[in-house]
């Protein structure tokens, strides 16, 4: 892939989806064509991309699961997880509040991994954290993932990013490749079916403060990407802020949101509540 | 621990009241009017009167919220409106309408891109280019075609060239051709043909 | 005077043809050349990493060149006061007024030659003939 045929694929990346690639990625965007090229038989850049075009076979879709490893598990983008602790937990705290809740949402939260992930780093790592009362939901549009978190039994691989420390602290073994959640955890935090194009169903689930919303936007046509970014945006308390995967960007999708930009992640966020002028 | 499990009060959903949602639209609050617009789409009568606040809107926000909706409702009604606003002054408006009717679906605007492209206008015939990039190459590239053997307008032309240069097939190659020719004193011009044939006879060379 | 050296430039413009014909004069004139599709990608790009100059169109999707201008203005301090040179196919009076309410340094009509370009972004850029 020369120069031109790289910036033609990331553009139409763009457009399409919103997944942003820089040349820092080329390398990895080019072994990931390179296995889609193999899978499709195309034999030149001009043959795959004129197949990624005209979607033959649902090749968009394809191409995006490519770069979106499907697999979940604890600590994934953990520079996210630093990001709230240290930027964007301590803005939200600034203001004086109504009451001592923070509301953090993960949506997909597929089986559980991210949120229970975020109570962990948040346990560890947010010195205020026993100053407040912090409620994280999970939802997701599938239920059977629901089910599997709920239930909060988690294979080898879910956990490798953990330390034996925290793996000791919050899991039990069940027997030899599986490990569950302590139950304080497990019941500390709850899960709920939702689809992010349906207003009625994100609405239920109140505002607020951080909203994690990872690799999902990409798979949305461009109306109901922008119908979902307005129903996160509802979600949002005034000045809360939404997280999106490390490949995506809001730039395609919609202008509702500031742009802020911390040491470990770009985050947007829903203004402070303004009058006109 | 300090996590807790509540039962949440949801987010307000707005008023269900035409009348009461007139009045949201008039008020100071960016927000309030925010949430009105929203609701108003989907109301009888919503799209005239928010189509009728567009050009007094100053907030983005509030801009945006009422362009994805007329994107995701996408009636004719609204289509009419979104082609009149790409003759606004303001730019602003004018890249909203067009990024709304790109959302919209295909056959909505299929009828009606033919005639957007011989408008007298052409800013109206350079923004058109950009919808012809949503359709399926063969129809894109005869559109494009056509408007590039007739246009006479440096910008237009560039932008038929951008469209043919991502999506184009070889029935555009001989159009291009003569372009070369006619334009070979414009240095732009003469490279967004020389990209967009060499561009087109490689996807070529490749499907054989 | 300045020289090229290091000179970062970022091209906002959606029209893929009028970026690759930007990027080759510029880069050929020895300027680093970023890329943005739209006014809310630019300014991503800028909070990642500040430019010299930001060249820009005025109809783009999502975000168009005005509010990009407007919005990059009330940022704050290293991106602010980046200068920004307009191009646009428009060339009436309200047009050029427009761009300098909202926070242009100058303004050209489309189409460009590469030599054009390149002669006003080295001027913009402090740099000498």
């Amino acid at each position: 892939m020369n120069e031109d045929e790289f910036r033609r694929l990331c553009e139409f990346i763009y457009r399409r989806t919103g997944m942003v690639f820089t040349e820092a990625k080329r390398y990895y965007v080019e072994r990931r064509m390179a296995d889609r090229m193999l899978a499709t038989g195309s034999t030149s850049f001009a043959s795959y991309f004129a197949r990624l075009r005209s979607d033959v076979r649902g090749e968009v879709e394809q191409f995006i699961n490519a770069f979106t490893v499907n697999e979940t598990y604890f600590y994934r983008e953990d520079h996210q997880l630093q990001c709230l602790s240290a930027d964007l937990l301590p803005r939200r705290i600034l203001r004086p509040r109504a009451n001592k809740t923070i509301r953090i949402w993960s949506v997909p939260c597929s089986t559980g991994e991210e949120p229970y992930s975020i109570a962990i780093w948040l346990l560890e790592n947010w010195p205020q954290a026993d100053a407040y009362e912090i409620e994280i939901l999970g939802s997701d549009i599938d239920t059977r993932v629901l089910d599997a978190a709920r239930a909060g039994l988690f294979g080898r691989r879910a956990l490798m990013r953990l330390s034996a420390d925290l793996i000791a602290k919050y899991f039990e073994q069940t027997d030899a490749e599986h490990w569950r959640l302590i139950d304080d955890l497990r019941q500390s935090i709850s899960f709920s079916p939702v689809n992010l194009v349906e207003a009625a169903e994100t609405r239920a689930h109140g505002a607020f403060d951080v909203i994690f919303c990872r690799n999902v936007l990409i798979y949305f046509d461009d109306a109901s990407r922008r119908t979902a970014a307005e129903n996160l945006y509802e979600n949002l308390l005034p000045g809360g802020f939404i997280c999106l995967g490390h490949s995506e960007s809001m730039s395609r999708i919609s202008p509702l949101f500031d742009v802020c930009r911390y040491s470990d992640a770009i985050v947007y966020q829903r203004p402070m509540e303004r009058a006109d002028g | 621990m300090p996590l807790v499990r509540k039962s949440t009060a949801a987010v307000d959903a707005p008023p269900a009241d035409v009348e009461e949602l007139k009045t949201a639209l008039a008020s100071s609050r960016p927000d309030e009017r925010w949430q009105a617009a929203r609701a108003l789409i989907d109301m009888p009568g919503g799209i005239a009167l928010l189509g009728a606040g567009l050009a007094t809107e100053a907030d983005i926000r509030v801009r945006e919220v009422i362009f994805s909706g007329i994107a995701r409702t996408a009636t004719p009604e609204g289509a009419a409106l979104l082609l009149q606003l790409l003759r606004s002054e303001d730019a602003s408006l004018r890249s909203g309408a067009l990024d709304a009717l790109a959302a919209m679906p295909a056959d909505m605007l299929a009828g009606r891109l033919p005639e957007l492209l011989y408008d007298e206008d052409p800013d109206v015939r350079l923004l058109a280019c950009e919808l012809a990039r949503g359709m399926p190459s063969e129809d894109a590239t005869q559109l494009m075609a056509d408007l590039l053997e007739r246009e006479s307008e440096p910008n237009v032309c560039a932008a038929t060239m951008d469209v043919l240069a991502e999506i184009g097939g070889p029935q555009a190659l001989p159009v291009l051709q003569r372009s070369a020719e006619r334009f070979a004193s414009s240095p732009f011009l003469a490279f967004a043909i020389e990209i967009a044939v060499k561009r087109i006879k490689t996807t070529l060379d490749s499907g054989r | 005077m300045a020289d090229v050296t290091g000179k970062r430039i970022l091209v906002v413009d959606d029209a893929s043809l009028i970026r690759l014909y930007y990027r080759q004069a510029l880069e050929a004139a020895g300027f680093t050349v970023e890329e943005a599709l739209n006014g809310l990608e630019a300014i991503e790009k800028l909070l990642l990493e500040p430019v010299d100059l930001v060249i820009v169109d005025v109809n783009m999707p999502r975000m168009d060149g005005m509010t990009f201008l407007k919005t990059l203005r009330r940022q704050g301090s290293p991106i602010v006061a980046i200068p920004a040179l307009v191009t646009s196919t428009e060339a009436a009076p309200q047009d050029l007024d427009a761009a300098r309410a909202a926070g242009a340094n100058f303004y050209l009509v489309k189409p460009l030659a590469q030599d054009v370009l390149v002669q006003y972004v080295r001027l913009m850029c402090g740099i000498s003939a």
